[in-house]
């Protein structure tokens, strides 16, 4: 199964396990106290869920009024049902603006819809200007952090990279590196007539899509280029304005341990007057590509609440040790665990709500407290009642003994019993392959219980 | 005080010290504990694993057995076990199961908690001479929101030293996660190697928990590894009067 | 038209798959007011501690700070800020404030032509700084708020290495809730600036100034 093979992987790779111990401890200290400068954080948590529930409750509703809103702005709405009714979109409106340089900041739906081999297919090849995506661009990989896209690569390796792909001399100094990208992508902000980006969050009261970042190259990608498209799930749409405050209040807290990044830019519509600065046309490409489906239990709808911060990978003690390639989704760590089965089919990701050991450490750092572990649990369920996944005949059968032993207490006993003299232990080489495997107990309890221990404290004995 | 002893089936049969050491601190501080012998597993591992209609027959049966005592409290020397049954609810469709299971979650308490936060006791008498440090097993820290509980118990242990474990820390999931052990080994151990490296640079006798599954996964690796360090249950530490 | 076939499909999907989950026990709507900020007292006391707040933010975040009083310790704050970066090549935007600053700095100094729209987008990367007012500024955080239908600024507080931003100390608001009350979506683009640029992709290491501006420098214009 590749998820067990792309692990092994993973944790066979030293420098990477190095990199995300880390990566991850440092994004733990940093969040926790940014926690110390919020207002009140726990009030903000219920809060930002409230309004997601609301949105989610509505959802119709708000996309519709976010839909009237920011055409009245200016912007041109599409709606594509799945990824290649999106490419299709995106593609068409590149093709009819003519776009012959197309930059595009960060975006995970443009990913998990393919956007860039898509456009490749049509000549169209846009540069990726986030450093991280650059770089994993570069390297021809995909991202394996939602905030740090290249969290598994050494300035060894990107020094190495970049004097390939940009005639660099080699340099381990961060800073040097990063002037290279940015003098290479600067040339192609200056000659860009297309800009894709993604969106944080879409206001259905004015139509705003606001944008975070840190770096400024979302900020080229939309105010530069004569188009803008920008790429959106469904789930992204809040109901108002000042509905901002909270999520801006949690997401770089969560995220990168930030009061606020560097910027948010919020857009709506298009410029009034052809002499203003900006993007001629805003295309807004909303996306569905499954997530309706998931609107139909509750359990399952509270993973559209994900405001994509990260601090659930952050957190996560599996995906410290093998990183987000191995997940083999664009959305890895515990949300791409319940994401991804719910987006690309149980069948294709059986493995993934196994991938835990259902901690809950997820769920105590998500700022709007999707429960992870319910959701893992609710998604085991549908694995084994679908028969989804490999092999489960072995496991379907010593479940149903457990079962059948468990409800019959003088069974349990005898099977026990017989497997304490007979010095028997299932033979579990998964266990024992790295751990010594406990005997079961000369006696028992319930048989020290009988043997003396329950009459010991009773006083008339 | 009457409690009745939910015993769990892998304290029953794989760590039995921790339960008979769960009666013996009951009886000290008061408690009368009696044990309904047709108590068998929570189910926890058919739930965890996917399997809901076996876990549903096996909770029914536990809260009819639960439901027939009369007495006070029901204590687990478990805080998966005990948070298994305070999501009993989840698995029913009905309200009056749903009801029923409630009823039975109410009443049902791990043993550190019920100690300090229904008996109001921290000094349960014991005695225990060595250097000692906490793991918090996940499910009675998130689910139930064990902390400090067992560590106040814990530093009122004649001769015994407490020591908070060093990063990654206490709080850090030890790996079991049920059949997430069997079913992605070498990730639970890689998880667990860190858990253990962390208890061997804190330089103590023994690590101790409130949970046999996470001792199991701990102790597993501890003498797989060579180490001198034990692996306890609190009840052990808690009965121990040396 | 294929778009409203999907735009039907989804929304059609969306409520079906609504109605076929029960009904949540609904909770009151959550008004609009995420925000609970600390609130400064009103009056010329409270407006004292929000302009020490501000300006010890924007330090912390990286931004550089100068209070200036009146126009004409403007103009000579920012002719020592440009001639200290080195910067030769000045972009003013269009707010009559910064037209009058640049035009009584001028020695020296290669200013760009002062229409911005005929500025070609080689000679705006070619800048060395760009020179603007903020309409806002919040304390709590060290921020600085941009609004399109009122000044031309956004490529200029974007492209140029260097920022100057001039800001009215009457302008500084508590928090991130009182800016966003205050801003007009009537602008087509709403900027918030908190710092330089950044980035710490590579290694998790800082780096200060990647696509945005790496120094930001704010004049705080006193107004009593």
């Amino acid at each position: 199964m590749t998820f067990e093979r792309d692990a092994r992987t993973a944790l066979a790779d030293g420098q990477l396990r190095g990199a995300l111990r880390q990566a991850t401890t440092l994004f733990g200290e940093r969040r926790r106290a940014a926690l110390a400068t919020a207002p009140d954080w726990e009030g903000a948590r219920d809060r930002a869920r409230a309004i997601k529930d609301e949105t989610l409750e509505h959802l119709d509703r708000y996309l519709e009024q976010f839909t009237a809103n920011a055409e009245r702005a200016g912007a041109r709405v599409h709606w594509a049902r799945d990824a290649a009714e999106a490419c299709d979109i995106i593609g068409g409106i590149a093709e009819r603006r003519g776009a012959r340089s197309v930059v595009k900041s960060k975006s995970m739906v443009s990913e998990e819809i393919h956007l860039n081999a898509a456009l490749a297919r049509r000549g169209i090849e846009p540069v990726e200007t986030d450093l991280g995506e650059y770089i994993v661009q570069l390297a021809g990989e995909t991202p394996s952090h939602i905030v740090v896209p290249a969290i598994h690569k050494t300035k060894a390796q990107i020094a190495a990279l970049f004097a390939d792909k940009l005639g660099i001399a080699p340099s381990d100094d961060v800073a040097t590196l990063t002037a290279a990208a940015r003098d290479a992508l600067r040339r192609r902000f200056a000659e860009a007539d297309l800009g894709i980006s993604g969106v944080n969050f879409a206001v259905a009261e004015t139509g705003t899509i606001l944008i975070l970042e840190n770096e400024g190259n979302a900020r080229l990608t939309t105010s530069l280029p004569r188009t803008h498209v920008a790429l959106m799930g469904i789930e992204k749409v809040i109901p108002r304005f000042p509905d901002l405050d909270v999520f801006l209040q949690l997401l770089p807290r969560s995220g990168t341990g930030q009061v606020l990044t560097a910027y948010q830019s919020l857009i709506t519509g298009t410029k009034h007057r052809p002499e203003d600065e900006g993007p001629e046309e805003l295309h807004i490409v909303v996306l569905d590509n499954g997530r309706s489906r998931m609107l139909a239990s509750r359990v399952t709808r509270q993973a559209l609440a994900c405001i994509r911060c990260g601090a659930c990978l952050n957190a996560c003690p599996v995906y410290r040790q093998i990183g987000g390639h191995a997940y083999g989704s664009v959305y890895p760590g515990p949300i791409g665990a319940v994401l991804s089965p719910q987006l690309f089919g149980l069948a294709r990701s059986a493995a993934l709500p196994y991938a835990s050991s259902l901690c809950g450490a997820c769920r105590d750092v998500c700022p709007v407290k999707i429960d992870i572990p319910a959701l893992l649990l609710h998604l085991r369920a549908q694995v084994v009642e679908r028969g989804a996944g490999t092999h489960r005949v072995l496991e379907r059968l010593a479940f149903r003994t457990y079962a059948a032993v468990m409800t019959r207490p003088r069974l349990f006993g005898w099977v026990v019993g017989f497997a304490r003299r007979l010095r028997i232990m299932p033979p579990l080489s998964a266990w024992t392959k790295w751990r010594d495997l406990r005997p079961l107990a000369p006696r028992s309890f319930r048989e020290q219980w009988r043997a003396g221990l329950r009459d010991e404290g009773d006083p008339d004995a | 005080m009457r409690v009745s002893l939910f015993v769990t089936c892998l304290a029953d049969q794989l760590w039995p010290s921790a339960a008979v050491g769960a009666v013996h601190v009951l009886r000290r501080v008061g408690c009368a504990v009696e044990f309904d012998e047709r108590q068998t597993c929570c189910g926890q591992p058919a739930f965890n694993t996917g399997y809901r209609p076996a876990a549903r027959v096996l909770a029914r049966r536990a809260i009819e057995i639960f439901e027939s005592s009369a007495a006070d409290a029901i204590v687990s020397p478990s805080g998966s076990c005990t948070a298994m049954v305070h999501h009993y609810d989840q698995l029913f469709d009905d309200d009056a199961w749903q009801a029923r299971a409630r009823g039975v979650a109410e009443r049902t308490h791990e043993l550190s908690s019920f100690l300090v936060n229904r008996l109001g006791v921290e000094d349960v008498g014991a005695s225990f001479s060595g250097r000692l440090t906490w793991h918090d097993a996940c499910h009675g820290l998130r689910d139930l929101g064990i902390k400090h509980e067992p560590r106040r118990l814990l530093r009122h242990v004649k001769g015994a030293e407490l020591i908070e474990l060093p990063p990654p820390g206490a709080e850090t999931c030890c790996g079991f996660g049920g059949t997430f052990s069997v079913k992605c080994p070498e990730i639970s151990v890689a998880m667990l190697d860190e858990k253990v490296d962390a208890i061997e640079r804190a330089g103590v006798d023994a690590v101790v928990s409130g949970d046999v599954s996470c001792l199991m996964q701990i102790a597993g690796r501890l003498s797989r590894r060579g180490s001198t360090v034990r692996a306890i249950h609190l009840a052990d530490v808690l009965a121990s009067t040396r | 038209m294929r778009s409203g076939d999907a735009r039907r499909e989804i929304l059609h999907a969306i409520r079906t798959n609504l109605r076929s989950s029960p009904p949540v026990q609904s909770s009151p709507s959550p008004e609009g007011r995420g925000g609970q900020g600390v609130r400064t007292p009103e009056g010329r006391g409270g407006q004292a501690v929000r302009i020490t707040q501000f300006t010890e933010q924007l330090t912390a975040v990286g931004a550089r700070c100068t209070t200036v009083r009146g126009e004409a310790d403007a103009a000579a704050a920012l002719a020592r800020i440009l001639t200290e970066a080195g910067a030769r090549r000045v972009v003013g935007s269009d707010a009559p404030l910064v037209q009058r600053l640049l035009q009584s700095v001028g020695n020296g100094l290669v200013l760009a032509t002062d229409r911005l729209e005929r500025l070609s987008r080689d000679e705006l990367f070619a800048c060395d700084a760009g020179v603007t007012t903020a309409q806002w500024g919040i304390a709590e955080t060290g921020t600085l708020v941009l609004e399109s239908a009122r000044e031309r600024s956004r490529l200029l507080s974007l492209v140029p290495p260097i920022h100057v931003a001039l800001l009215s100390t009457r302008c500084i608001c508590d928090s991130l809730g009182d800016a966003l009350a205050r801003v007009s979506t009537s602008s087509h683009a709403i900027t918030f600036i908190t710092g330089p640029s950044r980035t710490s992709d590579i290694e998790l290491t800082l780096v200060v100034g990647v696509h945005g501006p790496q120094t930001v420098h704010v004049l705080l214009m006193e107004e009593s």
